[in-house]
């Protein structure tokens, strides 16, 4: 009897692990599609029936990538629009959730709702209306500011839920231990909060990072971020699909490593939050 | 070190009142216990002391200071919780010393005041770990040593042993009592458990809906409970009241029950309605006397404690020597006159 | 009886209560940044809009003020109505599809296998990728003569097809990039619910004789439909507003056969200028936005009252 049940038991989860793989093939297959697109030859890449394993394997789509698009200095400016952004976010955005949490003010956080709820566009208008009469257009700040549209909701988001679960005793005993209301800020709750802080980081990033439709409209030659760069590559080159494709994987690629390692606190944050940002 | 002074203190929510307009005075290092069930206001007294709860009316002293007004943070007093409230993040030691650390106390003073709390509740090994390797012992201890280190005014207990195990608990109410002796800084604890009052207690406050009901020594609240309420909640088992009046000399109820008084106070008492209270430890068993039918028997091995249905009144007794006795057994009971208390039935205050 | 009853009405004034005490620490400094912050790129993005819908005004030219003129144009603008009914189409099947595959897709990550967490997480992969960088890529699978998937279908016996060069496919192949893309958040949201089920019901099920069908359909289904329900607000408001997969993809073409609202919006405003136009329409696709969320609330809220009810 006993036999029966285990062996019954592994061809049960034998049969889920087959099922979830069909289920999981989809992404399997998209990425190795993706990954072969970018290492193949025009010849291999225009080859009907199609290739998944070239002979001849193209890294020079990589090279080419960088040598001909100016993508050194759009990587940068990706990095300098989403970490400022995210940082700004993080030092405005934490303190707030936890005002929030505290002044038990949850439904100021509506306005964090309804901002999810607007379309990105309807931002992108008085915005860039903003930035032309103030004259940033043509530097990085306009991106920066209107990232921010992005990333301040979801930092202040994750940051109530989570402060609203660390328990009050422990900053009634700092206060009573002689801390200003900063310093229980300061030594007490946020230190304790950092997991949040974590959370919300990772998808303040990731999110701020795939934004593709600020930068269409406000970046220029020089100011391009990843995505825009990727999607005129599209528009302007004749269909060379090596390079095209390395070029998507490199934009791509910072977030989907971040995805593999910090899997856990983004499933958590998700979860918790359910935010999407733009 | 220092008094603490609570004059006519209210505190309500909205059209909430929970707290009446109390009066407490507390000596220079005595030992105070604020007792009563769930709801009677408690541990939001002690909130109001602590500064973490705004007074709606009256004034807190301590020592000469009025601080009602005061920030929590301003108070110099050292509170421990009943969840302990251990920074997670902080080491043992830093957990002791961070009150001195805000108080930019120098580093060197600090680790020697640390280690000397340490070595008063024994927790000299344990400095450098964290909250979540501890037990809740240690935790307890911890949370003491966070108090002491402070040397504050007044020390506030939460009620700081309900987390704990039974066993654990009355090591801790020992050492916490020990502890007090040793430095000797004026201490407020609160607590629901009446045997923690009677135990540690210099003096006990009872509350009761938001109402002082008594204040005395332990002994003064259980030899003179001031009314029913404060008879019935201080000691265990409780008090049996017995619902009557005062005839001839004797006690009698609806039911024909017929139950002892001192002589003073039968020649008083005539024609009132009364509460009949007798300690179910002051009942002997006799062979004549009031005849009762068994209807409980527990025994702990130390002691008997039984239920009796007598003329249709229900008698919780205690019974320190040992004796065979069994369900539906009829039994006989001595009442010691000296040890009756009697209650008035409308105001229930004690006569 | 009498002490809850007053622990009961303190708790309740206590949450009534709305004066901070003297005694509580400030917390609005905390608050005070973000709250600039917002109100100056979320507050003042809403309110300029609303102004700027009733003027008309293109970049470049004088602006004057012309009442509701704008919304009357968008009320007889055909151009807006079909991409009205682009929208609709491409959000329900965006709602509907990545629902069913991503609860089918919980219930069996729900379980416990050989390498689950490492499947879970290439499963979560899609969305969290860069939406332009997976958008080119099946622009590439999509190609009518070089295509992977035109290859993959010929196994299948099925002849190529056109997928988004052709006006009739080209919302069904958009949804299905939209749908590989935001299954997975459906996954998750429904996995937190079914992680929240309790063990002892389907124990009782399973003596009372129930089968695997009749669990799924009398206990699973009822608990996480909360779930399902959040998942169904969420995956709306993002679809209606997607735009990064479809403007990447197709622009709103061939012609104009997937402009979506939110398409046609970005050349009002940023291929054609005509800002006071534009802001007319953001504040109706806001509004209807809006409407939308409130309608599923409500139908949330009737559900959890039939909850109630049958307890």
């Amino acid at each position: 009897m006993a036999k029966r049940l285990i062996r019954r038991k592994t061809l049960d989860s034998l049969g889920l692990l087959f099922v979830a793989f069909i289920m999981v093939s989809p992404v399997i297959l998209f990425f190795l599609w993706m990954i072969s697109l970018s290492l193949k030859y025009e010849i291999d890449n225009g080859a009907y029936p199609p290739i998944l394993f070239p002979e001849n394997v193209a890294w020079s789509n990589y090279l080419k990538v960088f040598e001909e698009n100016n993508f050194l200095l759009y990587f940068w400016n990706s990095v300098l629009v989403t970490g400022t952004a995210t940082l700004l976010a993080l030092v405005i955005g934490v303190p707030s959730g936890y005002g929030i949490a505290r002044l038990k003010a949850e439904k100021s956080a509506v306005v964090i709702m309804i901002a999810r709820m607007t379309p990105g566009l309807s931002f992108l208008i008085p915005l860039f209306l903003l930035f032309q009469w103030t004259g940033l257009i043509g530097t990085l700040w306009p991106q920066i500011i209107i990232h921010l549209v992005v990333t301040v909701p979801i930092v202040v988001w994750i940051m109530i839920g989570y402060f609203e679960t660390t328990p009050m005793e422990l900053e009634e005993a700092a206060s009573i231990d002689g801390a200003t209301p900063w310093q229980v800020f300061r030594l007490v709750a946020l230190p304790i909060a950092k997991p949040g802080i974590v959370v919300s980081f990772i998808l303040a990033l990731i999110f701020s990072w795939n934004n593709f439709v600020f930068g269409i409209v406000l970046a220029n030659r020089e100011t391009r971020t990843l995505p825009v760069a990727v999607y005129n590559m599209l528009s302007f080159e004749q269909v060379s699909w090596g390079p095209l494709a390395a070029a998507a994987l490199i934009v791509t690629l910072p977030v989907l490593l971040l995805t593999m390692f910090a899997q856990k606190q983004i499933v958590a944050g998700l979860t918790a939050g359910a935010v999407k940002g733009g | 070190m220092a008094t603490v002074n609570i004059q006519n203190i209210q505190k309500h929510y909205g059209a909430v009142k929970v707290i009446h307009g109390i009066d407490i005075d507390i000596a220079d290092g005595e030992f105070v216990v604020l007792v009563g069930p769930s709801g009677c206001g408690k541990s939001t007294l002690l909130r109001m002391i602590a500064g973490l709860e705004e007074v709606s009316g009256g004034e807190i002293h301590i020592g000469s200071r009025e601080v009602s007004n005061m920030p929590a943070r301003d108070r110099d007093i050292a509170m421990v919780f009943q969840n302990y409230a251990l920074y997670p993040h902080m080491t043992v030691a830093d957990n002791m010393g961070f009150a001195l650390k805000l108080k930019k106390v120098p580093a060197a003073e600090i680790q020697a005041k640390v280690k000397r709390a340490a070595s008063i509740l024994g927790l000299e090994a344990l400095l450098d770990r964290y909250p979540k390797q501890l037990s809740g012992g240690q935790r307890q201890r911890v949370a003491m040593g966070r108090a002491i280190v402070r040397d504050p005014q007044v020390f506030l207990f939460d009620e700081p042993l309900s987390n704990l195990d039974a066993k654990l608990r009355v090591q801790m109410r020992g050492e916490i009592k020990t502890m007090h002796q040793r430095i000797g800084t004026t201490t407020i604890y609160v607590t629901h458990d009446q045997v923690e009052a009677m135990t540690m207690a210099d003096k006990i406050v009872v509350l009761h809906g938001g109402f002082i009901e008594q204040i005395g020594a332990p002994l003064e609240l259980y030899d003179r409970p001031a009314n029913i309420f404060v008879a019935g909640f201080i000691g265990s088992p409780a008090m049996n009241f017995i619902d009557g009046w005062v005839e001839e000399g004797v006690f009698r109820t609806t039911k024909g029950l017929i139950l002892p008084l001192p002589q003073a106070v039968a020649e008083k008492m005539g024609g009132r309605d009364l509460v009949y209270g007798i300690r179910p430890e002051h009942i002997r068993a006799s062979t004549q006397g009031i005849e009762g039918r068994v209807t409980l028997v527990e025994g702990t091995g130390s002691e008997i404690f039984t239920r009796l249905d007598a003329h249709g009144e229900d008698i919780a007794c205690l019974f320190r020597e040992r004796f065979d006795v069994r369900f539906g057994d009829t039994v006989f009971i001595e009442i010691d006159p000296s040890k009756v208390h009697l209650f008035d039935k409308q105001t229930g205050r004690r006569i | 009886m009498a002490s809850v009853s007053i622990e009961n009405s303190v708790a309740n004034a206590k949450q009534k209560r709305s004066k901070p005490s003297r005694l509580a620490p400030n917390y609005w400094p905390f608050v005070l940044p973000a709250l600039l912050v917002v109100s100056a790129v979320i507050v003042f993005p809403w309110v300029f809009t609303l102004w700027m819908s009733v003027n008309s005004w293109t970049l470049g030219q004088p602006r004057t003020f012309i009442g509701f003129a704008n919304y009357v144009r968008l009320a007889q603008d055909m151009r807006f109505w079909e991409s009205l009914w682009h929208t609709a189409t491409y959000t329900a099947l965006s709602v509907v599809l990545p629902l069913f595959f991503g609860t089918l897709a919980a219930l069996i990550f729900d379980a416990k296998f050989p390498f689950r967490g490492l499947l879970r997480g290439v499963f979560v992969m899609p969305m969290m990728a860069t939406p332009v960088a997976v958008a080119l890529v099946w622009t590439m699978m999509f190609h009518p003569q070089l295509g992977v998937l035109n290859y993959l279908l010929s196994f299948l016996g099925i002849g190529p097809q056109e997928w988004i060069y052709n006006q009739f496919t080209v919302i069904p192949s958009l949804v299905l990039v939209e749908t590989w893309q935001w299954t997975p958040l459906v996954m998750l949201i429904v996995l937190g619910g079914l992680a929240a089920v309790p063990r002892e019901p389907y124990e009782s099920a399973e003596i009372d004789g129930a089968n695997a069908w009749q669990k799924f359909r009398y206990l699973t289904m009822p608990m996480i439909a909360p779930f399902l329900m959040i998942a169904v607000i969420i995956r709306s408001i993002d679809a209606i507003k997607s735009f990064d997969i479809i403007y990447a993809m197709t622009q709103g073409g061939p012609g104009t056969a997937s402009e979506t609202i939110n398409i046609y919006l970005y050349n009002t405003a940023f291929a054609y200028y005509d800002i006071g136009y534009g802001s007319a329409m953001a504040v109706v696709f806001f509004f209807i936005i809006i409407a939308l969320s409130f309608v599923l609330l409500m139908v949330r809220q009737r559900a959890n009252w039939s909850d109630m009810e049958t307890k």
